[in-house]
């Protein structure tokens, strides 16, 4: 496989005596899809977080030179104290240009004169989107992207993610509690409990005891992503048949 | 004549400070760090008191320990105590001791309320020449790291994921609240001064859909209080500072009012 992306070899974050993650190595190559997953508190957010040098911690980071990323954080919004338009705010990061076929990309590009912060939940969460994507990243690192996106938006919006990786040629990471719909798009699942509890392509990690003691029954289901019959489009609108 | 001079200094002085405060007061509401501005203006108290100790300009030592406490509270870590009530309790043991060098200081007794809330009055015309470069510094340096300034702003910690955030900029804005800090002792004093850098920014919030025409009218707004709050000083025979704050928050109770009338988002 090509040279990483980034990768992280033993990284640590304590707490005063607490460990938030243990020992954890991972690696995105490019055109890769890696999927964090783990229950509440097992320190997703924590792994990017550390990954993007936002927080301390020990072990190693080795990026690829010149590593554009884009980045969209968990719950994140502009204070509401801050007047800006969506275009504007896309403008701090890219050129109108590429704001605006962003915009268009995740389904938001009517938004584009309003303030950012008269947006719903759902609209916030392309709108980042489209923020991580305008700049051209090799790699977009995205922490439960979907809060506040309709469920039926939220499987065209995964769609949308996997598509990307082809057409921006870059690597994904990916955190989601939605097991469903998430590993049926990963080329790689890693299981975080503080430390990697197991990782691989989705149906290793499906059969694998660790992950089935995590997530139980609904982990198993998680693999049958072929249960769909149909999909949604972005603005939730049923397609049937080939997507 | 002798009682217009001093008018007109602690109007210009007033004036251009309050107008240096708005577009970095803008910096302090988005970045929320409000907290922060109070407490660096604590311990801008507790270093006036020692420069007067030791025999240092006031400026300079308020300047000094306002700069030293910006940086190292904007580096506090969110753990179990959260990071502003940490701030807090380091800014009012400042204000404390602050208050305990004064009054061992005899002679400057006296002056306490001038540090507390101001002696805008007082204003000399090498106090005003000062002002009134510090004021002009730090508008032309707000306006020259405005972009990289806003989009730490608006990103957040988006900025710093994608290696878009430059520790410098952001290490020259705590300098710059500081320094405003420092120099708005002399004018509204150390209890007063964030007033300035919040309540101008908070009146142009409702008024505003762009970041510069939030700064602009911040500026505008702070200049228009000072003159607004000594005439109103001079006529009720009341202390200047807090006449400016009280126009200040006049402004904004006006702005908020006009705010619901032109819906801005």
């Amino acid at each position: 496989m090509s040279q990483p992306l980034i990768a992280a070899s033993r990284l640590s974050v304590r707490a005063g005596s607490h460990s938030i993650i243990d020992d954890v190595s991972l690696a995105v190559h490019p055109r890769e899809i890696v999927t964090l997953i783990g229950p509440n508190g097992s320190g997703k957010t924590t792994v990017l977080k550390a990954l993007l040098g936002l927080i301390a911690c020990r072990g190693d980071i080795v990026r690829r030179p010149g590593l554009r990323i884009g980045y969209v954080p968990q719950q994140f919004a502009p204070d509401v104290s801050l007047p800006i338009t969506v275009e504007r705010f896309l403008r701090l990061f890219a050129d109108a240009e590429a704001g605006l076929a962003a915009l268009e990309r995740t389904g938001v590009a009517e938004a584009r004169w309003r303030q950012v912060s008269a947006l719903s939940g759902g609209e916030l969460a392309r709108v980042l989107l489209a923020r991580a994507i305008a700049g051209k990243p090799d790699l977009l690192v995205l922490d439960e992207p979907l809060a506040g996106v309709d469920v039926s938006g939220e499987a065209a919006l995964y769609h949308l993610i996997a598509e990307l990786r082809d057409e921006l040629g870059c690597g994904i990471l990916l955190v989601s509690h939605d097991l469903h719909v998430v590993m049926g798009k990963a080329d790689r699942v890693v299981c975080l409990n503080h430390h990697v509890c197991c990782q691989g392509d989705v149906h290793t990690v499906a059969r694998d005891p660790a992950f089935l003691e995590l997530f139980g029954a609904r982990g198993e289901l998680a693999i049958y992503p072929h249960l769909h019959d149909h999909a949604h489009t972005l603005s939730g609108e049923p397609v049937h048949g080939n997507r | 004549m002798g009682i217009d001079d001093f008018l007109w200094r602690a109007a210009l002085g007033a004036g251009l400070l309050a107008a240096a405060c708005g577009p970095i007061g803008c910096f302090v509401l988005w970045k929320r760090l409000a907290y922060v501005g109070e407490s660096v203006a604590h311990i801008g108290l507790l270093g006036a008191a020692v420069g007067l100790l030791i025999g240092v300009n006031v400026v300079v030592g308020t300047a000094a320990l306002a700069i030293a406490a910006a940086l190292i509270m904007a580096r506090v870590p969110d753990r179990t105590i959260p990071a502003g009530t940490y701030v807090g309790i380091v800014g009012h043991i400042g204000l404390a001791l602050g208050f305990i060098v004064l009054a061992t200081m005899e002679t400057v007794r006296a002056d306490l309320l001038g540090y507390l809330f101001g002696d805008v009055l007082a204003l000399t015309g090498t106090d005003l020449v000062w002002i009134a470069a510090v004021s002009l510094a730090v508008l032309a340096a707000t306006a020259l790291l405005w972009r990289p300034l806003l989009r730490t702003a608006a990103g957040g910690p988006i900025a710093a994921a994608e290696g878009r955030e430059s520790a410098t900029v952001q290490t020259a804005f705590l300098v710059l609240v500081a320094v405003l800090v420092a120099f708005g002792l002399k004018v509204v004093g150390a209890l007063l001064i964030v007033a300035l850098l919040i309540i101008p920014p908070a009146a142009a919030r409702p008024l505003s859909r762009t970041p510069e025409a939030m700064a602009g009218l911040a500026a505008f707004f702070g200049a228009l209080a000072a003159p607004l709050g000594l005439a109103a000083a001079y006529f009720a025979d009341a202390p200047a500072g807090p006449c400016i704050v009280l126009a200040a928050g006049g402004l904004f109770a006006l702005a908020s009012t006009a705010g619901r009338f032109v819906r801005m988002g």
